[in-house]
């Protein structure tokens, strides 16, 4: 059989050679054909027609023009390509062609802001890798490059920056260009240093293990970003199909801390308590043990000594006539709920827009893609939903916020109301990103923040080693247990971190999130993020 | 003439015609090579696009023997290239899947030389003349097929489309140019007119044809073949020139294009997203400029020589097999496959243009400009397109593109210029001789004569 002979003569061992061959052989056949071509076109001229009069020489000059300018143009990208910068940063990052030689350019790699590694490339038989060292720890920053899976996390957004693409001037990028081009050294590209502690995000991680949720720790005064972890995380240094086919393994790839949308429950009152303020509310309010309403026909709001007492068997006799600070501290449901329905849905719709909800915000951004957070969503309510107000204001119901947002309304307060746009760069400058509140509003705020740990419902974490203000939360869902929260900062009375700390289905902010806080702030103190109370 | 002679006279096609099937089975071998080395058994099936292919060009240079054709060498010859070219690409493409032998597109090659030959040995001894005659036919062809493919067709990306693989649009680059060059052939004298003094186009004279343009214009707009519109316009533009002798029309054409060119942009939203897209690929490489970029991807991997034919990864640029086959040809035959499929091209063009220039018959000559203008336009706005030298019009590569109605177009506009390139009998030849003299005392304006040789071939047949 005349098919079973061609497959047997043909040895796919020999292809590299024999390919070669034919690629000559098949320039050779076109060039000769080409060559026959002019040598015959006067030959075959067209002798019975009328003498040509030559009228068609200044068309066929443009049009070889035309043509020629075309090829030339042609050429700056097919042979010249190095020396566009954005197209080697753009083939880097999306062309999956191993023999393209933007390929042969070695990253840079991504460091924290002390200098350790987070992501390095190394060549191995002839191909570059680029490895994690910390695998899952910084993947929800760092992201992955892979040839298969494209890129994302700063892998993606500074793409152009860590294969050197964007040049000081046009000598540092022929340089780089020249070495693409000779390949007596492989080219490097720039290190990106990142403003993430990691030794911080390392301890994050720890303690969320074998749970979901985030940590997120930034500096309230100039937005530098420490920690920014999500567990659980996918390991960068092993993409595979299976992690974008399976549905379950997929949430690995959630961004908890800026993507993840929950109810912040009490953290929510940090809010409220600031809207209240910014109005000139500084009365009291009754609180009864049994409880508020808006109307008989939903379930009244209640504190959580109503339930802890009935759990016992006792009874309690309620808050009674408290102020505001009171309220934050013991974190009174009955006082909130009644606070907010007071101040009426059009100030709600005033505070979401004050302290940018439904927004998204940048941290980085490049043609790649961009780097942001999803700061939460506050919709606006129906005039006679006086009960989703009431809602609202203990952070339940239709409020949603991401814990990375949390971090950023908590470190206002600290920062005399301005909230500074949150940096993952270290060189990027600090810039202020909006003011949440009046000064005077946070400054009444920082001490009742400072009163939940000395006094209120997160007294279990304070400690004469640092002096920590924040707020507990436990916010109830439908999925199952209440998630468990905790947002604040250190030292009280000059803030130089913040920290929002969410544990999915943890249970009391109050014993599962704040410690995991408190042990990260000191950690930070330790290692000389915060500075030592004077 | 003999047939001896006529088998002596075609040598230098004979000669061609058998170096192309040799470099195009060379490249053929790579193809099939490279899909061998990935683990792809080898079928004979596999041969037939070949065989098809060299039957085809045996089968042509055979039939135009028989027919003691003298017409033009050249053209056949580079044709024969650049569609083997073509097949080239679109095996590569997995286009033709030649495990089914009923797929029709196998055959697609084959019908179009048997369609170019009976449109060239129809139309050859000067027959071609009496296309002239149907003016208004070829006006109101052309009007119907766009209103056509407007009713039935269906939308795709931005644009609207005829069913599958047939696009009867792509005939109106035969029948526009048919009723453009009787209708600039008939009213060449007055077409030229543009008055003493300041000039001033001949308006009145120009009514019936702006009339069908305007018509033309907006049922190709109303469909957003922007492309296409181009195409037509600079033929248009061009047919004129040739016709009168006029500057002024590619003047004033360019005129009014740069102001249409901004409305029109001001109405296409998807116009305005190339422009974008060609002046800024970078703003956003992974939504509007992905296909542009990739392409420019695939050429800069492609480098000099390329990797060979099989090689190379054309399946990440989207619809690589008819836009964008130009970029598959650069990543696997690198710049100088590239510089070489131009060279081919702009044989083949010089060779048309020498064709008109040749000819007499003011009707054979703006029909052979005006195809070979559509060709051309459709040639550099598909690989300036690619090569982001101008912006994407979405239109096919003649002859290479994987598209059927666009071949088949293509052959049939060869086969009207191969019959041209036949010349007019022998009487009307005379005819020529006794107006030649006229022609030295009339105006110096070349389009006078062929205007007078026409009537007189009309008179005669």
């Amino acid at each position: 059989m005349a098919t079973l002979d061609i497959n047997a003569l043909l040895d796919p061992r020999l292809w590299p050679s024999t390919r070669l061959v034919l690629h000559v052989a098949f320039f050779l056949a076109v060039f000769f054909l080409l060559k026959q071509l002019f040598d015959l076109l006067d030959l075959a001229r067209l002798k019975h027609l009328a003498r040509p009069k030559g009228s068609y020489r200044i068309p066929m000059i443009l049009l070889t023009l035309l043509f020629g300018a075309l090829l030339i143009h042609q050429a700056t990208w097919q042979l010249a390509g190095i020396y566009r910068p954005q197209f080697i940063g753009f083939m880097q990052l999306h062309d999956r062609r191993e023999f393209n030689p933007a390929h042969w350019i070695q990253r840079g790699r991504l460091l924290d802001h002390r200098g350790e590694v987070l992501a390095y490339s190394e060549e191995s038989q002839g191909r570059v890798y680029r490895r994690y060292p910390d695998g899952p720890v910084f993947a929800p920053v760092v992201g992955y490059t892979q040839p298969r899976f494209g890129a994302t996390g700063m892998e993606a957004v500074a793409t152009a920056h860590l294969n050197g693409g964007e040049p000081a001037s046009l000598n540092d990028w022929g340089e780089l260009g020249r070495q693409l081009v000779t390949r007596d050294k492989r080219p490097r590209g720039k290190d990106l240093v990142l403003t993430l502690d990691a030794d911080l995000q390392r301890l994050a991680v720890e303690r969320l293990a074998g749970q979901r949720g985030a940590v997120v720790i930034l500096s309230p005064t100039d937005g530098a970003v420490r920690v920014l972890a999500s567990v659980p995380s996918y390991d960068p240094n092993r993409i595979g199909a299976e992690l974008f086919l399976d549905a379950e393994a997929g949430t690995s790839l959630l961004n908890r801390a800026t993507q993840g949308l929950y109810p912040p429950g009490s953290v929510f009152k940090i809010a409220v308590a600031a809207l209240a303020l910014e109005r000139g509310f500084s009365g009291t309010l009754d609180c009864p043990a049994d409880g508020f309403t808006t109307s008989e026909r939903y379930r009244k709001i209640r504190d959580h000594e109503y339930y802890e007492a009935r759990r016992s068997g006792t009874s309690w006799r309620g808050h009674g006539r408290i102020g505001l600070a009171q309220a934050m501290a013991r974190s009174s449901n009955v006082f909130f709920a009644q606070l907010g329905v007071q101040q009426g849905r059009d100030a709600f719709q005033t505070l979401a827009d004050q302290i940018h909800l439904n927004r998204r915000i940048s941290l980085h951004e490049s043609p790649y893609g961009r780097f942001g957070l999803i700061t939460g969503e506050l919709p606006s309510l129906a005039k006679t939903d006086r009960h989703g107000l009431a809602q609202i204001s203990i952070g339940q119901g239709r409020v949603l916020v991401t814990p990375a947002y949390m971090a950023m309304l908590v470190a206002a307060v600290g920062n005399q109301g301005v909230a500074m746009r949150p940096r993952l760069i270290a060189r990027e400058p600090a810039e202020p990103f909006a003011r949440f509140m009046s000064a005077s509003t946070a400054s009444q705020l920082a001490p009742m923040l400072r009163l939940v740990v000395t006094e209120g419902t997160a007294r279990g974490i304070d400690t004469p080693r640092l002096r920590i203000a924040g707020k507990t939360g436990t916010a109830e869902n439908a999925q199952g247990d209440a998630h468990s929260w905790f947002v604040g900062y250190a030292p009280a009375d000059r803030p130089t971190l913040a920290v929002a700390v969410l544990v999915e289905h943890g249970g009391y902010g109050s014993l599962v999130a704040a410690p995991i806080a408190r042990d990260l702030l000191l950690r930070a103190q330790e290692t000389g993020l915060i500075h030592r109370d004077p | 003439m003999t047939l001896a002679h006529a088998w002596a006279l075609r040598w230098p096609e004979r000669r061609l015609l058998l170096l192309c099937a040799l470099a195009i089975g060379l490249g053929f071998a790579m193809v099939l090579g490279s899909g061998y080395a990935e683990g792809r058994s080898f079928q004979t099936l596999d041969l037939l696009p070949l065989l098809l292919y060299v039957g085809s060009l045996l089968a042509m240079h055979l039939t135009l023997v028989a027919a003691r054709f003298q017409g033009d060498q050249i053209l056949l010859g580079t044709l024969a290239f650049l569609a083997g070219f073509g097949l080239l690409a679109q095996s590569r493409m997995g286009t033709l899947d030649p495990s089914d032998p009923a797929n029709p597109g196998l055959y697609l090659f084959p019908a179009g030389i048997v369609l170019m030959l009976t449109v060239c040995l129809a139309l050859m001894r000067g027959r071609y003349e009496r296309l002239a005659a149907g003016q208004w036919l070829w006006a109101g062809l052309s009007l119907t097929l766009v209103a056509a493919i407007l009713l039935l067709g269906q939308r795709y990306r931005g644009a609207v489309y005829g069913a599958g693989l047939i696009t009867p649009t792509e005939l109106l680059k035969v029948t526009v140019v048919l009723f453009l060059a009787s209708f600039i052939d008939r009213h060449a004298k007055r077409l030229g007119n543009w008055g003493k003094g300041f000039p001033r186009p001949p308006v009145r004279d120009l009514l019936p044809l702006a009339g069908f343009w305007l018509a033309l214009a907006g049922l190709l707009l109303a469909q957003r073949d922007l492309g296409m519109f181009v195409i037509l316009n600079v033929t248009l533009l061009v047919m004129l020139h040739v016709g009168t002798g006029r500057a002024a029309y590619p003047v004033l054409g360019g005129l009014l294009a740069t102001g249409g060119g901004y409305l029109i942009l001001e109405f296409f939203s998807h116009g305005q997203r190339r422009i974008e897209a060609w002046l800024h690929p970078f703003q956003d490489p992974t939504g509007n400029s992905w296909q542009i970029l990739q392409g420019l991807s695939g050429l800069y991997s492609g480098g000099l020589w390329g990797e060979g034919f099989g090689e190379g990864h054309p399946e990440y640029t989207p619809i690589a097999q008819s836009d964008f086959i130009y970029s598959v040809i650069g990543e696997e035959l690198g710049f100088i496959g590239c510089v070489l499929l131009v060279l081919f091209f702009l044989v083949f063009f010089s060779r048309g243009l020498g064709i008109a220039d040749q000819t007499r018959s003011g009707f054979g000559k703006l029909v052979s400009v005006g195809l070979i203008s559509v060709l051309a336009t459709q040639t550099f706005l598909n690989l300036g397109g690619v090569t982001k030298f101008i912006p994407l019009t979405g239109i096919t590569l003649p002859f290479i593109s994987h598209g059927g109605s666009s071949l088949i177009t293509g052959l049939v506009s060869l086969g009207l210029i191969l019959a041209i390139s036949e010349g007019t009998p022998a009487g009307a030849r005379k005819d020529k001789a006794k107006a030649a003299p006229s022609q030295t005392r009339a105006e110096p304006r070349p389009r006078q004569t062929p205007r007078r040789v026409t009537r007189g071939t009309s008179g005669e047949l």
